[in-house]
């Protein structure tokens, strides 16, 4: 019996049942990247150092294992930008694929100072720019290196830095696989915890946010050009007569006029990617990733969905979004599709 | 807590899965077998309200953690636990067997039919009754009828607020709904972006 109450990190020492490496994102910068980048010994050796470019994602898994407790994800160091030959990007490539950045990094706080960055990217298999995107995700940390910031005061830079930047290169990552909503919510995951109203709640916004979102995509792909004009009319019936707060890309009524589409399409495209750019963009300035779920779900009962909502923080905020992406479009697809009417 | 004889780096917490819970904890309690470490303390049938088990119960990330008695009514100083309705059968992930089961009560504050609900939680593990009975028999095959009465009433309680549930659970595990924004953002960009 006494076998199965313990497991034995990398033959050194032990993880009692119930405990699993669930590290804040605090302490993988503060405690395990700085030993790291200081060569200082960090007790339970529980994070690897792997080759990026030789280990496929589920190598990882198998590699980077915590004894043996269930795992929703897995953690290394690795070596920071490792440029191609010929040029300045990043090589992340592996045999079955590679890498790919995401979105914006994300800046991380501890007791509101700034101490790292946080990239996230998605592991693609085949080749660039054929690659067929998975459900690997990378979110990988770097201590802050405040050359931006210190751009200006390069001598203190020096000192204050100095142990900074001759070790830079090591990274730490985590690796877990994209959970899919719509499947089972973690069967053996330790946040299978969640209560079940809880669960359900949240599996019913999750929903809507992604029904909500899906329109969205549907909506930006038939605008740039890829779908015929009846297709946007058979969602201006159900979505977009309701979201009223949205900058105008093709009016209702415009099919019936015999407008040379092209055009209209192409503007109303692009200027709608900068509209989503600035919600994305500003949500992420203005608040934490955690924040956002919530009032993004007001945010479509708003804009999108109801119409009709009475939660006014939220109205407001969202209001202000819009007419900011509106303005900073420069009103031009409003102009475009007015001028079709 | 039991903390003092578990001395592990940062990072490692405990985030017991149910099975773990039911296996490692529940059915050693019940078969008398010793627990290390013995990290959740058993409040029997105190009744503490949630807020005050800060201290008495095992606290892990906003979550708390102790041994209880099977009971009817779990009536507290200011109010009382109320069945949601909710049972979950928790199953071995080895064998695929019924091994225990998950039962929710939220708080109500006040006086029991007219009570308050409030967001806490509390998830109830009980052994399913063969695992029970195994277990009780495995450790006094001879006194079955006792054994019985004695030790398959013990359950194990993870109390939570469930607000405040989103500060630990996640911590990037999950992807963020603006994540997922950025990654089909990625597919419409090599789709049909203009160049």
């Amino acid at each position: 019996m006494p076998d199965d109450m313990s497991i034995s990190v990398n033959g050194q020492s032990q993880v009692p049942p119930g405990f699993r490496f669930h590290p804040t994102e605090e302490e993988l910068l503060q405690y395990y990247l700085k030993k790291k980048v200081a060569n200082e010994k960090i007790d339970l050796d529980v994070i690897q150092e792997v080759d990026l470019n030789k280990l496929e994602p589920w190598d990882i898994q198998e590699k980077c294992k915590i004894g043996s407790t269930p795992q929703n994800d897995w953690y290394f160091f690795s070596h920071k930008d490792k440029k191609y030959p010929t040029g300045t990007r990043t090589n992340r490539a592996t045999a079955a694929g590679f890498w790919k950045a995401t979105g914006r990094d994300k800046v991380i706080y501890s007791n509101s100072q700034r101490i790292g960055m946080r990239k996230t990217l998605v592991f693609y298999k085949g080749r660039a720019p054929h690659g067929q995107k998975s459900d690997w995700i990378m979110h990988e940390y770097r201590l802050d290196d405040h050359i931006n910031d210190i751009h200006s005061c390069t001598i203190v830079c020096n000192v204050v830095m100095g142990e900074l930047t001759q070790e830079e290169g090591w990274v730490i990552c985590r690796i877990f696989k994209k959970k899919n909503h719509f499947k089972s919510l973690e069967t053996i995951s330790p946040t299978a915890s969640q209560s079940v109203p809880h669960t359900t709640i949240s599996h019913r916004l999750c929903h809507n946010d992604e029904g909500a979102l899906e329109q969205l995509f549907h909506y930006m792909r038939s605008s740039t050009c890829k779908e015929e004009n009846n297709v946007i009319n058979n969602y201006d019936t159900n979505f977009y007569d309701k979201s009223m707060q949205l900058p105008s890309l093709d009016s209702p009524n415009s099919s019936s006029g015999d407008h040379p589409k092209s055009i209209n399409c192409d503007q109303g495209g692009l200027n709608n990617w900068i509209a989503v750019d600035r919600l994305v963009a500003s949500h992420l300035n203005g608040q934490t990733i955690n924040d956002y779920n919530h009032d993004y779900e007001h945010q479509y009962n708003t804009n999108i969905v109801g119409g009709g909502s009475t939660n006014h923080d939220y109205q407001e905020e969202s209001c202000d979004l819009w007419s900011f992406s509106r303005v900073s479009t420069n009103d031009s697809l409003c102009h475009v599709s007015n001028g079709m009417i | 807590m039991g903390d003092s004889n578990v001395n592990l780096p940062p990072g490692f917490r405990f985030y017991p899965t149910d099975e773990e819970l039911v296996v490692h904890f529940l059915h050693r309690k019940v078969a008398l077998l010793p627990c290390h470490p013995d990290v959740i303390p058993d409040l029997d049938l105190y009744p503490y309200d949630p807020w005050d088990l800060d201290g008495k119960a095992m606290a892990e990330g906003n979550k708390w953690y102790f041994y209880s008695r099977r009971t009817q009514s779990r009536i507290t100083e200011n109010g009382y636990w109320k069945s949601l309705g909710v049972d979950e059968p928790i199953f071995s992930s080895s064998s695929d067997s019924n091994i225990g089961m998950k039962k929710y009560y939220a708080f109500y504050l006040g006086e029991k039919p007219e009570g308050a609900k409030t967001n806490w939680v509390m998830q109830e593990f009980s052994l399913s009754d063969s695992s029970s009975a195994s277990a009780s028999s495995r450790s006094s095959s001879r006194r079955k009828s006792r054994s019985k009465i004695d030790y398959s009433g013990w359950v194990i309680c993870r109390v939570y607020e469930r607000n405040c549930d989103n500060d630990d659970d996640d911590n990037g595990t999950e992807l963020s709904c603006l994540d997922e924004v950025f990654l089909s953002l990625d597919d419409l960009d090599e789709i049909s972006l203009p160049h």
